[in-house]
């Protein structure tokens, strides 16, 4: 009785007023890409946003897009859309040769990843270290997990959790700037913080 | 060699965090905002894991605001019921497959990397750019970008 109650008001509200809808938005950095949408049921072809500031109604066998329009987003999706965290922010840290010691600019540049680290809620940092291509991929393996662990060692001492921290090493897998193996490199030498 | 070996161990250790099954985290949530895991009920508090299966729940006044592994991030708006279908994600490759079912309410996307920015041909079949959100009203395809998605019921 309450469900079938509930499904006669729920076929009305759907036919008498709103419907739902996907807006495509520009990017962050200013491009954007598309959407495709198809319709329920598995019913009809896929109809393609291509365009940013357009909105799609949905629910009928083909979507309608339209522009956004001078009235733009609706205060609810403006809302929905400022309470997005903020995106990731990745550093690089770079080491001596040969050890887990950063070099004097980049041991400055800890403080920045420590500010970004405590001013994230929930923050998450993922260390994945990297060497050049002197030494053997075993050895290179191990630096760089170290090289990685040192930096969770160094903001565990600032007080942040463990358990929101990772250190992965990559070995010379993944070199900034390719080199023929056994070549010293500065670039190639190094940590990438990911702060989330 | 003992200490060597501390060093690996502790190196494991560290290695295997996240914890297994986790696909992101709860950034901040305000309001009745809540996650489903099978029968239990588990506040959105900030911090939060979450894992493959998961439906997130907000009521009249609630928000969550989440992050994905693979830098995805959504924003659920109030009145919203949200299901995490399937996700799965290699660092290593930087591929995986994202479903998400919106089942009612309103949610902003940034995509991440599971999501392609370039499917060219346009993809013909689904999930072939990497993430999915289902809706009662038709299925959404993403192709690298940002945009909101509002579900009336």
């Amino acid at each position: 009785m309450r469900g079938r109650s509930i499904a006669i008001w729920a076929a009305f509200a759907l036919a008498g007023c709103a419907h739902s809808s996907v807006v495509l938005l520009p990017d962050e950095d200013g491009g954007h890409g598309q959407i495709g949408i198809r319709p329920a049921g598995g019913q009809g072809g896929e109809t393609v946003m291509a365009d940013a500031n357009s909105r799609a109604t949905l629910g009928g066998s083909q979507p309608s897009v339209r522009p956004l329009g001078a009235n733009g987003l609706k205060p609810n999706e403006a809302a929905v859309l400022a309470s997005l965290p903020p995106p990731p922010r990745s550093f690089t840290l770079y080491f001596l040769e040969g050890t887990t010691q950063l070099t004097a600019e980049s041991a400055g540049a800890l403080e920045q990843i420590r500010a970004e680290v405590a001013r994230r809620p929930g923050a998450e940092v993922q260390v994945t270290g990297h060497t050049d291509t002197v030494g053997s991929n075993a050895d290179n393996d191990v630096l760089s997990r170290r090289r990685a662990e040192e930096i969770v060692n160094w903001l565990a001492t600032k007080g942040f959790d463990r358990k929101m921290m990772s250190a992965v090493g990559r070995g010379e897998r993944e070199l900034k700037q390719p080199t023929a193996d056994s070549v010293a490199s500065a670039v190639n030498r190094r940590v990438e913080v990911l702060v989330r | 060699m003992t200490r060597t070996w501390l060093f690996c161990l502790s190196l494991a250790a560290l290695i295997s965090t996240p914890a297994f099954g986790e696909i992101g985290r709860i950034k901040s949530s305000s309001g009745v905002a809540n996650i489903e895991r099978g029968t239990e009920k588990l506040p959105a508090a900030t911090g939060q894991e979450l894992q493959p299966g998961d439906w997130l729940e907000t009521g009249k006044d609630g928000r969550i605001s989440l992050t994905f592994v693979d830098n995805t991030r959504f924003a659920v708006g109030p009145d919203s019921r949200i299901a995490l279908t399937k996700f799965e994600y290699s660092p290593t490759t930087q591929k995986g497959s994202f479903v998400a079912k919106v089942e009612r309410g309103t949610i902003a996307v940034v995509t991440g990397r599971i999501t392609k920015t370039r499917c060219d041909p346009m993809p013909a079949e689904a999930h072939s750019c990497g993430m999915e959100i289902e809706t009662p009203d038709g299925d959404v395809d993403p192709h690298g970008t940002r945009f909101i998605i509002t579900v009336r019921k």
